[in-house]
């Protein structure tokens, strides 16, 4: 070193200590997650992904609310148990949408990945209101505001433009929905259009009947709406069982 | 011993740090008494009580940002001032400055547990406030960086005390982490609801990118400066090496950065950056245990300490907590052992040995070093410092050694096959056996909780003994200047 | 720019970020722990804390 480094210096220069340390903290977070977003393998291509409808957007707008993250996971493991509880492993194509993620990191209750179509609608709504009807050894807390709270629909278009700034690919232009059509097909095409939101929203709501009450929709119709559809977009019988190894 | 110190006052700004000390001990108790209310919750589920506003899951988050934040943040704030005063020999640059940092900071954690509790949150563990409070975070945390530099470049001695180092590190990371982990879109301009900017899996790495260093930064880097300052003051001797410092700093502060990661393993997180993350896990025990050691050694010669001094086995034992979880750390992020451990309590017990034991021990030890000193008195009683000692000590090792046995308990479970290949246990099973544990758990919790609501006794009555004593001497001098 | 894809390889790029880290890390421990005199030097610091009060210094050993 015949340059002569002092380590002094860098003790006595305030300025150069806070670059340096800037330069130190920084690299791990660069290295390691800047790429995720150029790599075209992070998330597989798969058909069925699609974003969430307005009513089940709703309904995991509460899931965030009432922090369900805390307790259950969204996110199964490439295990043979996990399998077997639960269903095939995660995609990351599947959680594309989830603004934010919800793979949580506590199961304090089960996984919640592959959670749609499992049960009927009756059973999620006794089970929301007092758990313990239905599964005696549960520790969840009941949550019977959901049944007796009117949803709030008055501003799930604003929430839809949010999410489309933030690239989630609902359709506020003809070009956009012209594009969804080709992309999803007509059925969720529609389901993506901003300017019927509302109109949609009540009209699933209605026509699924989640809280199995017709008379108004509550803040159970919508979450019941979104753990139906949890896990349910990919169709796995359709991929062979090795079909996603290499995207790990 | 009044009349001979240093006029603090004049020379120092001792005003913020009384405040941020005072605050500390009231979040310490409040996010404590939160903690141990939802970990009852989880054993005796009617304490929900039906209610939207206490439920474990709009709870949880008031429990962790009350003492990561409130307790931790108000104690970091009152350390970092006091030592960069003190090793600068200088005083803060602005007064104002410091006073905003102090209101804006308690705002920020009342505003959070009430948005909480009303059903507002981002969704992201330990960053769950929504936009609003995220922006004021960051007023206050830029206002906290000058203030720290500025003071830091007014300082009359040369060199900069590693403690400060450490300070700064803390600074710099958090306001890196908590910038781009919380991009997000508003509503609208009315709106409490935002949507992060990222989504599924990048949004899985950023958030523990974030997630981890808010332990690796926030709760280590910072309360090692803590401990640069604080146990060679207590124990009246230098630190152990200051050649060990310098490569514990750099290290510790260019690889955490990488381990975040090592919380997404067999997710759909791609494997690469996982492992990478989990090889840099282990390269941290390096640094970690150099810190540890050089806290513990500074001790060497004078380890009767230990016995006659409670203070210093606060330090002591909170270092040798910090390196039983920065052991245990390392291990749980290795792929195998984390294919049992994730997901169950092992996770949430590694956590309270790393927060009671490391992070809680070493701001008591230092909040008992520093605010006799702050009130120019001695501590109120030394026998409720060993009794505050003790409850801890016990309530951390109950804490611990429960979610231990839960959590393999859990991940064994979960994963146990009957003779023809099916699961032996139904989910609903694992959580039955869970109970006992829980229930351990709260109490464990209790106990910590009680030794800190001793502590908040302790230092009140230290605090109104030195009023007391500064106005009795007042009166004395004044009744001298009177006959003179 | 045929060179700048030399990076874009990651079976190139780890091995040469690895080289980096590791031999700034030897850097900083030879720095730290090579010379004596420097050393001595370094140690000198560790006071710090004790210079701004009186009751400090006197059980320093």
């Amino acid at each position: 070193m015949n340059f002569n480094f002092k380590h002094e210096w860098i003790e006595t220069n305030i300025g150069l200590m806070a670059v340096l340390t800037m330069l130190a903290i920084s690299v791990g977070g660069l290295v390691e997650i800047a790429p995720l977003f150029f790599i075209d393998k992070t998330i597989e291509k798969v058909e069925g992904v699609r974003p969430y409808t307005p009513l089940e957007q709703r309904g995991r707008d509460i899931y965030v609310r009432e922090g369900c993250y805390t307790c259950h996971s969204q996110m199964i493991r490439p295990f043979r148990d996990e399998k077997l509880r639960y269903g095939h492993y995660s995609l990351a194509a599947e959680s594309q949408y989830d603004h934010p993620f919800q793979w949580g990191s506590k199961r304090t209750g089960p996984d919640l990945a592959r959670v749609g179509a499992k049960y009927s609608n009756e059973w999620h709504v006794q089970h929301l209101v007092a758990p313990r009807s239905m599964v005696p050894e549960s520790v969840m807390p009941n949550y019977p505001w959901l049944l007796s709270t009117k949803l709030d629909i008055s501003d799930v278009a604003g929430r839809m433009k949010a999410l489309r700034k933030v690239g989630v690919p609902y359709s506020l232009t003809q070009a956009d929905y012209d594009a969804n059509v080709a992309k999803f097909g007509e059925t969720v095409a529609k389901q993506l259009h901003i300017p019927d939101a509302q109109k949609n929203l009540v009209e699933q709501a209605n026509f699924g009947n989640y809280d199995g009450d017709r008379s108004g929709i509550s803040e159970m119709d919508a979450l019941v709406a979104y753990l139906q559809v949890l896990g349910t977009m990919v169709d796995f019988s359709k991929h062979a069982d090795d079909a996603f190894v290499d995207n790990r | 011993m009044a009349v001979t110190t240093y006029s603090g006052a004049e020379q120092y700004n001792f005003d913020i740090v009384k405040k941020f000390s005072v605050m500390a001990l009231v979040w310490a108790v409040v996010g404590m008494f939160v903690g141990v209310y939802i970990a009852s919750e989880l054993a005796w589920p009617f304490l929900n009580f039906d209610s939207p506003y206490f439920s474990f899951g709009r709870f949880r988050p008031v429990h962790t940002s009350a003492v990561i934040f409130g307790f931790g943040g108000s104690a970091l704030f009152a350390t970092s001032y006091y030592v960069v005063q003190r090793t600068c020999q200088t005083r803060l640059i602005s007064d104002g400055m410091a006073s905003f940092t102090f209101w804006g900071w308690q705002t920020v954690i009342v505003l959070a547990a009430l948005s909480y509790v009303s059903g507002y949150s981002q969704g992201r563990e330990y960053a769950e406030m929504e936009w609003p409070i995220d922006i004021l975070i960051e007023v206050v945390w830029v206002t906290y960086l000058i203030l720290f530099v500025g003071t830091i470049m007014r300082r009359k001695q040369p060199h900069i005390y590693v403690a400060n180092w450490f300070y700064l590190s803390f600074i710099l990371a958090t306001a890196l982490l908590h910038t781009f982990n919380n991009l997000s879109m508003p509503v609208d301009l009315f709106s409490m609801k935002s949507y992060s900017l990222f989504s599924g899996t990048q949004d899985a790495m950023t958030q523990w990118w974030y997630g981890h260093n808010a332990v690796g930064f926030f709760l280590t880097a910072a309360f090692l400066g803590m401990m640069y300052y604080f146990v060679p003051k207590q124990a009246g001797r230098p630190i152990y090496s200051y050649r060990l410092s310098i490569v514990h700093f750099w290290a510790l502060s260019f690889m955490y950065m990488w381990v975040g990661g090592h919380h997404l393993h067999w997710t759909a997180l791609p494997d690469w950056t996982s492992s990478l993350a989990a090889a840099f896990s282990i390269l941290l025990l390096m640094p970690s245990w150099g810190g540890m050691i050089n806290g513990i050694m500074t001790l060497s010669g004078a380890w009767d300490k230990l016995r006659t001094d409670p203070v210093m086995r606060f330090m002591i034992v909170a270092l040798s907590f910090y390196g039983m979880s920065t052991f245990e750390g390392p291990m749980m992020s290795l792929k195998e052992v984390n294919a049992l451990s994730h997901y169950t309590d092992w996770t949430v017990g590694h956590v309270h040995s790393g927060a009671l034991g490391w992070v809680a021990m070493i701001s008591f030890g230092s909040l008992y070093h520093m605010m006799p000193k702050l009130w120019d008195t001695k501590i109120y009683s030394q026998k409720l410092v060993e009794w505050h000692f003790w409850l801890a000590t016990i309530g951390i090792v109950l804490y611990i050694v429960a979610m231990w046995i839960s959590g393999i308990t859990q991940g064994l479970m979960w994963r146990a096959f009957d003779e023809f290949g099916n699961l032996q246990y139904s989910f609903a099973e694992s959580v039955a056996a869970m109970m006992p544990f829980y229930a351990m758990r709260a109490i464990g919790g209790m106990f910590f909780l009680s030794g800190a609501s001793l502590m908040a006794f302790n230092m009140f009555m230290t605090i109104r003994q030195g009023k007391r004593e500064s106005a009795a001497l007042e009166a004395k001098l004044a009744a001298k200047m009177a006959h003179a | 720019m045929e060179w700048l894809m030399w990076f874009s390889k990651p079976e190139n790029t780890k091995p040469l970020a690895l080289i980096i880290f590791f031999v700034t890390f030897i850097g900083i421990v030879i720095y730290v722990y090579g010379s004596k005199k420097r050393g001595q030097k370094l140690e000198s610091y560790r006071d710090i804390p004790f210079l701004d009060d009186q009751e400090g210094t006197k059980d320093k050993q």
